[in-house]
C-alpha cells in the first residue's frame, strides 16, 4: 500500500515537472520565424515549382499575407489558388483565414526555360498560440529547373532568415 | 581549475545576460515619433515618470487583446505618475481606427517596421510582438515582457515603481 502510494506520489511530482518544465520552455523560448515556418520548394517538373511551409505545432499563417515571387521576374509567374485555410473571426479584420501543419502551393513559370535557376521567394506572416506574432518575414529558397524530361529534383530548404527586402 | 571554469562559465553567462537586456532606456527617450495626427512626439516628454511602452500592431491579435488592460491600468495609475506609450509597427490610419475603437486614453506613436528594429535594441530578440518595456522613474528599465504581459504581474510591478 505505501508503495503504491508513494508511485502514486513519484508519478504526480514527475508530470508536474514535466508540465512545468513544458510551460517554462514554451513562455521562455519561441521559435525564431524561420523555424516556426519552415520554407522550402522543388521543381516538379521544368515548368512547375512545389513550394512548402511546414508549420510547428503551436503556430499559424495568415492566407492573405502569403505573397510568392520568382526571380528573374520573366520567368511567367502564375500561383495555383491557396487551399482553404480555417476560417477565424477577426474583431478588427473580420472573416480571416489561417494554416496549420502542412501548406503546399504550386507555382508555375512558363516563361522560364528549362534547366535554368530560379530563386523562389514567399512572403508570409504568422502567430504562436502563446500568444505573439511574427512580423511579416521574407524567405527565398533556390530551385534548379530540371531539363524537359527529367525527374523531380530533392527539396531545397530555406537557407536562413531574412527580414523584408 | 574545475572552479575557475565554473567561475569564467557564470562570468561569460552574466555577461551575455548584461548583452542582451540593455539596463537604461536613453536611447529611446532621445526619440521623437509621430501620432496618429502625424503630430511628432519627443519621448523624452515622459521621463520622470514610470513609462510603459508596448510595441504592438492592429496585424496583432495578441497585442489588441491585452490593450484593454493598458487601458484600465492607464486610467487607474495615471494619476500617481504612470504613462502608457504604444509604439505600432503599422499604418497611421489602421492605428488611428483600432485607437479610437478601443478609446485608447494613451498615445499611438506610429513606428512602422523599423518600430522592429528599435525593440531588438532593448532585448526584444525574435522580433516579436507585442513586447513590452517598464522603464521606471530613473529611467532604467525594470522589466521586459515578449508576449502578453499577465495582468497580476503588469499590476504589481507597475505598483512597485509607482
Amino acid at each position: 500500500m505505501r508503495t503504491r502510494c508513494l508511485r502514486i506520489l513519484l508519478h504526480a511530482l514527475a508530470v508536474t515537472a514535466l508540465a512545468l518544465v513544458a510551460s517554462a520552455s514554451a513562455q521562455v523560448n519561441p521559435l525564431a520565424p524561420e523555424k516556426a515556418f519552415r520554407f522550402s520548394a522543388r521543381a516538379l517538373d521544368p515548368h512547375t515549382v512545389e513550394a512548402r511551409f511546414s508549420i510547428a505545432d503551436g503556430y499559424y499563417l495568415y492566407r492573405d499575407k502569403l505573397h510568392f515571387a520568382v526571380e528573374p521576374a520573366a520567368s511567367g509567374l502564375t500561383v495555383s489558388s491557396l487551399p482553404n485555410g480555417k476560417i477565424k473571426e477577426d474583431q478588427f479584420f473580420g472573416r480571416v483565414e489561417t494554416y496549420r501543419g502542412n501548406l503546399i502551393v504550386t507555382l508555375q513559370l512558363q516563361a522560364t526555360p528549362p534547366g535554368q535557376r530560379v530563386v523562389v521567394q514567399a512572403e508570409s506572416q504568422g502567430c504562436a498560440d502563446l500568444g505573439i506574432c511574427y512580423p511579416p518575414n521574407i524567405q527565398r529558397v533556390t530551385v534548379a529547373l530540371p531539363a524537359a524530361g527529367s525527374a523531380p529534383t530533392p527539396i531545397d530548404e530555406a537557407p536562413k532568415k531574412q527580414w523584408f527586402k | 581549475m574545475g572552479a575557475a571554469a565554473i567561475l569564467a562559465l557564470a562570468g561569460g553567462m552574466a555577461l551575455a545576460v548584461w548583452d542582451r537586456a540593455p539596463r537604461d532606456a536613453s536611447a529611446l527617450f532621445s526619440l521623437s515619433l509621430p501620432d496618429t495626427s502625424g503630430q511628432r512626439q519627443s519621448l523624452s516628454q515622459w521621463r520622470g515618470k514610470v513609462v510603459v511602452v508596448n510595441f504592438w500592431a492592429t496585424w496583432c491579435a495578441p497585442c489588441r487583446e491585452e490593450m484593454p488592460e493598458f487601458v484600465r491600468a492607464q486610467r487607474e495609475f495615471g494619476p500617481r505618475g504612470l504613462q502608457f506609450v504604444g509604439i505600432a509597427v503599422d499604418e497611421p490610419d489602421k492605428v488611428a481606427q483600432f485607437a479610437k475603437e478601443l478609446e485608447l486614453n494613451y498615445p499611438a506613436l506610429i513606428g512602422g517596421y523599423g518600430a522592429i528594429e528599435l525593440s531588438k535594441t532593448l532585448g526584444n530578440q525574435l522580433s516579436a510582438l507585442p513586447f513590452t518595456i517598464v522603464i521606471d522613474r530613473t529611467g532604467a528599465i525594470a522589466r521586459t515582457q515578449l508576449g502578453p504581459f499577465k495582468t497580476d504581474k503588469l499590476r504589481s510591478t507597475i505598483d512597485n515603481l509607482l
